[in-house]
């Protein structure tokens, strides 16, 4: 294996890696625009330029690969020189428009000139050549083209990663600029992962666009829920509001994220957020709402037995959720009517990242059935259609699944669990609203089997609990309670599925 | 350089311990202010705040309340950075950005609220705008308000041009 020289650090690595991949190893940093490991090296910026011993000038690390016995420095008078003077190339047109600019407080152009720059411009403001500023790209994304560095970024990725290659670069030398094709829009379902790429603010979000600064952000590791794949996402949230998802990398999961993932949050600050329950149309407070569907839990048991009661699980809910809603039947309704069962298809459906199963939780949902067994989906519909059930118990998305296979639901009452209204298919006698995954803490298994754990970032709203404090006080309500009464003991009953 | 004053600790003597007389020097104290007041009013130090203020001297002036610069268009030269937010160490800044789609500047505050009964007059959101659009020399202080409200300025009171205004001074007026 090659043997490099960096700074006096020698490190082997094998035949095919560069220089900067190399300096990476040692902790070495080499400044870079175009530079990203996840896509083609395209050598267009000339930050990462260091002096290689024995070769001429000085060579992009990028894109030079490493030899035995190579020697670079990156900390010799020319290459800060180098750099000093390519940032001054890349500022030369920049409109320097910081204060309106969303990646302000994120931008390499910023912190390089902090770091390397620090010249005075030769081009006087009136002078520099302007270009079209806030155009629109796309469903999520505006192009600004004076803040462009014509890193390249953008174009790889659409070329490389979605493969949709809507983005070009036209016109020629220094009148070139960063265009939409002829005929195309930006709108793949990846395309907010463009705003991240962008080292400037050439490409911004739409749906994040002056909403806040980026310094005022706060930031915490999650996974995605929006489909089976599982997306480690890192949340960024200031004074208890959601304000965007980025990825957070990890190679068991995803590099990017897709623009539905990083809109899950929207939920959460949706005007049909329920914050109040539902009862026969008419808005409640949660807690005597909750009284009220014990009261019909109690009443269908009394009148027609308990096992005119059905309780669904369902995989859109964490493990703790449905581990709650299987107690509730077995030990609160005393009913044997539990389905745990919700078959369905998995598998990477574009090639990237996105899941042909929208529900994030199937396979948490097997590991319950395994312990809880329960009814198949088939005999579920059966014994519903069949009209010997006066009650379900269900989370609004699992239920509405089913609806198609299900037969008139007039007849049978349904206390419903939801996070928002538009998640509700059927008119309902009660609806219960619980904490969204951003709220509070779920363990998720992905498609792949891996087990995840969502981290609670904001707080929900006033009275709005978690799904599994919402099941335990309506269990006590009907007098058999399942006691899951706060986190310590939670996480006691999941243990066996977490392992 | 401070200056040491070194106080007397002696014991009191016997016409400071019946005390008598102390009061009454006390009170010729009292005496003078009142005929002094009474008969050249020119002499009283005390000012009827706020009916009656005493002009800023220097750079006083440039720390009265504040107001918010306009450009020639009569639209606010502020575009929303979130850098006198940032700056300011009472959190007394609110601001919500909006979106112009017509102008070139595509950045505007919709909201600006100063809270006068947090701020502490310190200038750090002068310093620290980097549109020149904040300043602090209306040669108004803050205060001396019957109700709350009075105190916490939005926006629309906030705009405010000078003598010498509209300036072109800040990064953004040139796309304005």
């Amino acid at each position: 294996m090659p043997k490099i020289t960096i700074d006096g650090k020698t490190i082997d690595l094998p035949a095919g890696a560069t220089i900067l991949q190399a300096a990476q190893a040692l902790g070495i940093y080499i400044p870079r625009y175009c530079y990203h490991p996840a896509l083609s090296v395209s050598g267009t910026c000339r930050m990462c330029a260091v002096e290689v011993d024995k070769a001429p000038k000085l060579q992009i690390a990028c894109a030079t690969e490493i030899a035995d016995g190579m020697i670079a420095r990156t900390d010799t008078a020319a290459v800060k020189k180098a750099r000093k003077d390519v940032l001054e190339f890349l500022l030369a047109n920049h409109p320097v428009d910081c204060p309106i600019c969303d990646q302000a407080g994120e931008c390499s152009l910023q912190d390089y000139y902090m770091d390397y720059g620090l010249h005075k411009s030769r081009v006087a403001p009136e002078d520099k050549i302007q270009r079209s500023k806030h155009r629109a790209a796309g469903r999520y994304l505006v192009l600004d083209n004076e803040r462009c560095i014509l890193c390249t970024r953008c174009v790889r990725f659409c070329d490389e990663v979605t493969k949709t290659n809507e983005l070009t670069v036209s016109g020629r030398s220094d009148a070139s600029f960063i265009d939409i094709r002829e005929g195309k829009s930006l709108d793949n379902d990846y395309s907010l992962n463009i705003a991240e790429l962008c080292p400037v603010g050439a490409f911004t979000s739409r749906d994040f666009r002056f909403k806040q600064r980026v310094w005022f952000l706060k930031r915490i590791k999650s996974v995605c829920t929006g489909c089976a794949a599982g997306c480690n996402i890192e949340v960024h949230y200031n004074e208890n509001t959601v304000y965007r998802l980025m990825p957070s990398p990890n190679p068991e999961t995803n590099t990017w994220l897709c623009d539905r993932g990083r809109m899950t949050y929207k939920a959460l600050q949706a005007g049909d957020r329920l914050r109040k329950a539902f009862v026969k149309k008419g808005s409640m407070e949660i807690e005597p709402a909750i009284r009220h569907a014990a009261h019909l839990l109690d009443e269908a048991a009394r009148k027609t037995g308990p096992e005119s009661v059905v309780v669904l699980g369902s995989p859109y809910l964490s493990i703790e959720d449905n581990l709650a809603l299987a107690e509730l039947a077995a030990t609160s309704l005393k009913t044997s009517n539990l389905c745990l069962d919700f078959p369905r298809e998995q598998g990477v459906k574009d090639g990237i990242l996105i899941n042909k199963d929208d529900a994030p939780d199937a396979n948490g949902l097997k590991l319950l059935k395994a312990r809880y067994a329960g009814l198949d989906q088939g005999a579920l519909i059966e014994l519903i259609n069949s009209g010997r059930i006066k009650l379900i118990v269900a989370e609004a998305r699992a239920l509405s699944s089913l609806k198609e296979k299900l037969r008139e639901l007039s007849n049978i009452e349904t206390v419903i669990l939801a996070v928002t209204k538009s998640d509700l298919d059927f008119e309902s006698a009660c609806v219960l609203p619980y904490a969204a995954n951003f709220e509070t803490e779920g363990h998720f298994v992905n498609y792949k089997g891996l087990l995840q754990k969502t981290t609670p970032s904001v707080a929900a709203p006033d009275g709005v609990k978690p799904l599994w404090t919402v099941l335990s006080k309506l269990s006590s309500c009907t007098g058999a309670p399942i006691r899951l009464e706060d986190a310590a003991e939670l996480r006691e009953r999941i243990s066996e599925f977490i392992k | 350089m401070i200056e040491i004053k070194k106080v007397n600790n002696r014991p009191l003597n016997l016409l400071e311990r019946i005390y008598v007389w102390e009061i009454f020097k006390g009170f010729l104290v009292t005496a003078r202010h009142f005929f002094v007041n009474l008969f050249c009013p020119g002499k009283i130090i005390t000012i009827q705040y706020p009916e009656i203020t005493r002009p800023l001297e220097h750079a006083a002036k440039r720390r009265t309340r504040h107001r918010l610069k306009m450009r020639a268009n009569g639209t606010p030269k502020c575009v929303a950075c979130f850098l006198c937010a940032t700056a300011c160490p009472a959190f007394c800044i609110h601001i919500e950005a909006g979106e112009f789609t017509s102008s070139q500047v595509e950045k505007y505050p919709a909201v600006f609220d100063v809270d006068l009964s947090r701020c502490v007059m310190c200038g750090m959101c002068v310093e620290a705008c980097p549109e020149d659009a904040i300043a602090m020399d209306t040669e108004v202080i803050p205060g001396g308000v019957l109700k709350r409200e009075d105190m916490y300025l939005t926006r629309n009171k906030l705009l405010q041009n000078m003598p010498g205004d509209p300036s072109i001074k800040g990064a953004a007026n040139r796309l304005a």
